[in-house]
């Protein structure tokens, strides 16, 4: 039985008119299993969120293969974002549909059975408390709405795979905990998680597994005590920096 | 191709559209509110003018020797006015002059105190002035000295001295010019009596017209010519604001992601999308129409006299047929500079170019001379603006029509191809990186490009054939367009992009069967070909003026057999063949199948034979051509045959005559002919395809 998630030798290269080719990720491989919530830790630039889009086939591999659910990014990209939910801070909601619009559309759009939408959507409506804003525009919401909204409308279809790139920035600590919250809550139901962060602490304490990403690279990919005991660091943080100046070391 | 999700994405943008104020705003309510605003301004202004002028006494004064006989012949003529019914008379009635005295006409006429004077001089004074033109010259001080014919010597002179930057003395000018001129045949008339002419001059002979053509011919040709002209303008205007809101405005405001990653294919949400770009554009050009005919109904706009527009259901229905892939070609093109904006307002900028670029061709039923059976036809929009224009003339051409409409749905299918292509190219979602052709250059941007190439070779040997005129011998033409044009080409395209030519224009060696097939094939093919012409000509017979014409064009009479075996076997079948199926077929053969190489290079190497009748032929000549090259991975087996072919066009004339033929010659050639292309596919080397 294969992982719902299978990324083996993957990168891309841009090319950049200001700094040329760029590598933006080099021969990225990660399994991930059901039920688990993997996270994708780095700074900026590392080059998670091109890795999650290309996951997401809104990117075309340079090289390398990626499955979701057994469809390939390349060849079977509708089949992967069937099964797929992506939630990024670059994927906006439209301004002049209501909370209950939206949530209707990409149910339909991503082909949930349409006897069931219905009762989907008041499901998530209740499920996020959006009740009160349910036939407001989205233009009209607060950003801590907005960004229920975003979820709800990211598990509208009820995938099997959610990608989560840097869900919180920008986010009050409040409401960054809600997420939070709700990707726990979505791991309790089985759902696969990727979950890309630049915070400790978000990773530290959501992830079952973390990669650390760094100039294309994965450097690392286990649990945090996994990480801990072969760092021989207890904080994520200062196990982070020391894998980030080893690869710099060794490039 | 999901109808559910197509459905679903069309109700979902056209949501998005009139929800946005701005959208609304600026496509429907602006346009609808702008234009009777315009007009009614307009009318009234131009109605205040005529009243204000109407209204208005102008004061004029005489001077010189012959004041007093301008004066006579001015209260003369007003006088005369009351008995003549005709229009010009009823005219000046309308104006109302009063003679004042003053003591500088110079500085009257500049403070304003008069509209204008009248300078008189005798004969002799009028002979000392230095010479004018006939139609008239400037004076140094700027105003306009109207005499519109050359004077005969020893006549007065009178000028009519007014200040053409104001409007009351421009008109008072005009008003006094007319009622001088009238009162000049006046005294021409009387003088002619006085001489013992028995009459008016005028009544001599009598002249008067009579159109064949009914009212409705002629409304139809008048509304033929401008209609597509007016959809256009309509469609792009009105689907412009929608266009640019739903991919750049998307983009924007962060959404275009958002929907990327949904189920929905990339084609279902270009087909959404330019659908209801479409339902927009058509929405506005209807609401246009709405409002052109309430001001006709409410007079502001004055139909011509006789207007007699006639729809019957067929016409109107082959209309609508030909605007149907019209509006979505615009709509495609308008998709397609949204998408390849990066924001709102850059595609603002792009539209207006693209805009003005695309009435060009819609013009061409203004132009005079332009039929539909010609070139004409494979231009897009152009041949929707003379197909519209010949179908409301009554004198629609079947065929052509056909054909204009098979290049309009192609035209139409092949944009919206390459829009929802371009929703899948990284660097206009993610605008910071460049594509990995674009940068690297090379043989992938060789591919990307070539087709370009060869619509700019096309344009260039079209534009070159049409106006310059050094160029219009038939030597001079064939030089140019086998050496500068396609040769010149194919050596810059190997150096732009660093091609290796070998590789690139399939310069390689062959079996020796295939040379013998080829041998065969030259003859059986050529007669294969006059067989099929005969068939054709039976079904669609081509005129035989233009035939003829069509002869003579290619063969000079003059000229030596070698020179002509040069020109037209020799030259075409190294420079084309390097060209269509060495280059075009090197770029466009990875990413095409074997089948639509052969139909699209065919097409192709058709369309660069101008003349009509000619590109059908030829069309057919270019795909087995291709065939061949694809088959035996050379360029070379078809320059032979290519040069057979025409060294046979140009000899076999003298030899026999196709009439002098039975159809069981044209059988046998045509089963020789497929012999010798099954030998070429038993000794295949094929080229790699897609």
């Amino acid at each position: 039985m294969h992982a719902p998630v299978v990324v083996r030798n993957l990168r891309k290269i841009f090319y950049d008119e200001g700094r040329g080719e760029v590598k933006a990720v080099d021969s990225v491989s990660f399994e991930c299993h059901e039920g688990e919530v993997f996270g994708l830790l780095g700074a900026n630039g590392a080059g998670k969120t091109t890795t999650l889009r290309m996951l997401s086939t809104i990117l075309t591999p340079t090289s390398g293969t990626a499955t979701i659910m057994g469809h390939d990014v390349v060849s079977s990209a509708q089949g992967v974002r069937k099964n797929l939910g992506f939630y990024s801070a670059t994927t906006a909601l439209y301004p002049r549909l209501t909370t209950r619009e939206t949530i209707d559309f990409f149910a339909r759009i991503n082909q949930y059975p349409a006897d069931l939408v219905e009762q989907r959507v008041e499901y998530l409506i209740d499920r996020f408390g959006l009740a009160k804003y349910a036939d407001a525009r989205i233009e009209k919401l607060s950003s801590g709405m907005k960004q229920k909204v975003s979820v709800a409308r990211t598990i509208a279809h009820n995938p099997s795979i959610l990608i989560f790139d840097e869900p919180t920035v920008g986010l009050d600590v409040l409401n960054a905990l809600d997420v939070q919250e709700t990707i726990s809550e979505l791991r309790s139901e089985g759902k696969t998680i990727i979950f890309s962060t630049h915070i400790m602490s978000e990773a530290q304490r959501l992830c079952d597994r973390i990669a650390i990403i760094h100039g294309g690279h994965i450097l690392a990919c286990d649990t945090l005590s996994g990480l801990r005991d072969t760092t021989q660091q207890h904080y994520l943080e200062d196990i982070f920096v020391l894998y980030v100046k080893a690869g710099q070391e060794t490039v | 191709m999901n109808r559910s999700v197509l459905r679903l994405l069309y109700v979902h943008e056209m949501k998005m559209l009139l929800r946005a104020r701005r959208t609304v705003v600026m496509a429907v309510v602006l346009p609808a509110v702008i234009m009777p605003l315009m007009l009614y301004g307009q009318k009234y202004s131009a109605g205040r003018r005529v009243r204000l002028l109407s209204a208005t006494t102008y004061r004029y004064a005489i001077t010189g020797p012959l004041a007093d006989r301008v004066r006579g012949l001015i209260n003369q003529t007003r006088k005369n006015l009351n008995d003549s019914p005709d229009k010009e008379s009823e005219r000046l009635k309308q104006f109302k002059f009063v003679e004042i005295n003053v003591a500088n006409v110079r500085e009257s006429l500049a403070n304003g105190e008069i509209h204008l004077y009248l300078e008189t001089m005798t004969g002799e004074e009028a002979d000392k002035l230095p010479p004018k033109n006939e139609s008239g010259s400037r004076r140094s001080n700027g105003s306009r000295s109207g005499t519109a014919t050359k004077r005969i010597e020893g006549v007065p002179l009178f000028t009519v001295v007014y200040r053409a930057d104001r409007d009351a003395s421009d008109n008072a000018h005009d008003q006094m010019l007319a009622l001088l001129r009238m009162a000049r045949q006046q005294d021409s008339q009387s003088s002619l009596i006085e001489h013992g002419f028995p009459g008016d001059p005028k009544q001599l002979f009598s002249v008067q017209d009579s159109s064949v053509a009914t009212h409705g011919q002629v409304t139809g040709s008048l509304v033929g010519r401008f209609i597509t002209l007016f959809l256009v303008m309509m469609m792009f205007t009105g689907g412009a604001v929608a266009s640019m809101d739903i991919i750049s405005g998307e983009k924007e405001r962060g959404t275009l992601e958002t929907l990327l990653t949904t189920a929905a294919g990339r084609s279902e949400i270009v087909i959404a999308k330019q659908l209801a770009i479409t339902s927009v554009g058509l929405v506005i050009t209807l609401i246009q129409g709405l409002n052109f005919l309430l001001y006709i109904k409410l007079r502001v706009i004055a139909l011509p006299k006789d207007f007699d527009l006639q729809l019957p259901t067929g016409m109107a229905l082959t209309l609508l047929v030909l605007f149907i892939p019209l509006a979505a070609t615009i709509a495609s093109i308008l998709l397609m500079i949204s998408t390849y904006a990066k924001s709102y307002k850059e595609s603002q900028m792009y539209f207006f170019p693209v805009y003005i670029v695309s009435l060009i061709p819609s013009l061409a039923a203004v132009m005079p001379g332009i039929s539909l059976r010609s070139v004409i036809a494979f231009v897009p929009l152009a041949n929707v603006s003379v197909a519209a224009r010949e179908i409301m003339m009554g004198r629609p051409d079947v065929l052509m029509i056909l054909v204009t409409l098979g290049v309009m749905v192609s035209t139409a299918a092949y944009l919206m191809r390459a829009s929802a292509r371009m929703l899948t190219r990284e660097d206009l979602i993610i605008p910071a990186h460049v594509e990995a052709a674009e940068f690297l250059g090379g043989p992938r941007l060789f591919q990307k490009r070539v087709l370009r190439w060869f619509a700019l070779m096309w344009v260039v040997t079209f534009a070159v054939a049409t106006n310059v005129p050094a160029l219009a011998s038939f030597q001079r033409q064939l030089i140019f367009n086998e050496i500068v044009v396609m040769l010149g080409a194919v050596l810059l395209m190997l150096w732009t992009y660093r091609l290796n030519p070998i590789e690139a224009l399939s310069l390689k060696r062959v079996k020796p069967a295939v040379w013998l097939a080829i041998v065969f094939s030259i003859p059986s093919g050529y007669l294969t070909a006059l067989g099929v012409f005969r068939i054709v000509n039976v079904i669609i017979p081509a005129p035989q003026q233009l035939l003829e014409r069509f002869s003579e064009d290619l063969i000079p009479k003059s000229m030596p057999a070698w020179q002509l075996l040069l020109y037209i076997a020799v030259l075409p079948a190294i420079c084309e063949e390097l060209a269509f199926r060495g280059i075009l077929l090197s770029g466009l053969r990875r990413k095409l199948r074997p089948a639509a190489l052969v139909v699209g290079i065919g097409l192709i190497f058709g369309l660069f034979h101008v003349t009509l009748y000619r590109i059908a032929p030829t069309a057919a000549l270019g795909m087995i051509l291709t065939a061949i090259a694809l088959m035996t991975g050379s360029v070379f087996p078809g320059m032979l045959l290519h040069a057979g072919n025409n060294a046979l066009g140009v000899l076999a004339g003298d030899w026999f005559s196709p009439e002098m033929l039975l159809w069981s010659h044209y059988a046998a050639a045509a089963a020789i002919f497929a012999l010798s292309l099954w030998i070429i596919y038993r000794n295949r080397t094929p080229l790699p395809t897609r």
